[in-house]
């Protein structure tokens, strides 16, 4: 059982081949005994791929994960919010990153249930929220030093100001 | 109709979202530009858009691209939206440090 669920993990083409493995068997039955090779291949019940479903049509028993465009979106979505302190982009980056974090572990929990595109999509954005809530705290690390600054020494800032011109 | 047209893109050139972080402390943000940069790009001048904002072009095509891509379900296009994704954050950071380096940030 878990050794035939972890191989889907590892290389997809094993789902083609078990997706084309149902085919001989119904010509064996009618060659030797009626009920005995479907019960073997029945035990996996975790994994029921349509081979159609790879081509990400979704609506052939896979689904898409649930949170896949949504963290795609947002991740995408948090570079151009960045400019209200890097306020908007931090919280959209790591929205995406936990939305597409989560879908990814869903997906590798489960990889016959959902579509592999949706698997993309979610890994996309887990990725775009990274670099988004990189570049955020970076420009917030940035503010906050601005802010101190201008803080604790305001006449400095003036100058500081003033020789940018 | 194309004088309306022109008016509305120079009323929205007029009254374009001032960003916070200038108003405050008057030095630019890594996003400051950007809607220079856009408006540029609706009067169709490419180059004056490069030079408000580098990363505009790419981060429209890439906002337009996943919009297709979630329509249609390319199977390269969440590769390429990540690739054009870190492409875009590069850009912006050395578009930015370019900017301090430079003395452009007021």
């Amino acid at each position: 059982m878990s050794e035939e669920q972890e191989n889907p993990q590892e290389n997809r083409p094993i789902d083609l081949s078990k997706g084309q493995q149902p085919e001989p068997a119904p010509f064996q039955p009618l060659d030797q005994g009626p009920a005995t090779p479907p019960p073997f291949q029945q035990p996996p019940p975790f994994q029921q791929p349509p081979p159609f479903g790879q081509f990400g049509g979704g609506g052939f028993g896979q689904q898409n994960l649930p949170n896949a465009t949504a963290a795609l979106v947002l991740g995408i979505l948090a570079i151009p919010a960045c400019c209200f302190y890097g306020i908007f982009g931090l919280i959209f980056g790591v929205i995406a990153w936990i939305l597409g974090a989560g879908d990814m572990k869903k997906y590798q929990l489960n990889p016959g249930l959902y579509t592999e595109s949706s698997y993309k999509n979610a890994k996309a954005g887990k990725i775009c929220g990274m670099i988004a809530t990189i570049l955020s705290a970076l420009f917030i690390v940035m503010v906050i030093l601005v802010i101190v600054g201008a803080i604790s020494n305001p006449q400095m800032f003036d100058d500081f100001i003033k020789g940018m011109k | 109709m194309a004088q309306p047209h022109k008016s509305f893109l120079e009323w929205l050139g007029e009254h374009l979202f001032s960003c916070p972080f200038k108003t405050h402390f008057g030095i630019d943000c890594p996003g400051c530009g950007l809607q220079r940069s856009i408006l540029a790009l609706f009067r169709g001048d490419l180059a004056a858009s490069f030079k408000f904002y580098p990363a505009t072009i790419p981060l429209i095509f890439i906002v337009l691209f996943t919009i297709v891509h979630l329509k249609f379900d390319f199977k390269f296009g969440a590769q390429l939206i990540k690739i054009v994704f870190a492409g875009v954050a590069v850009i912006i950071l050395i578009n930015y440090i370019y900017k301090i380096y430079t003395h452009q940030l007021i």
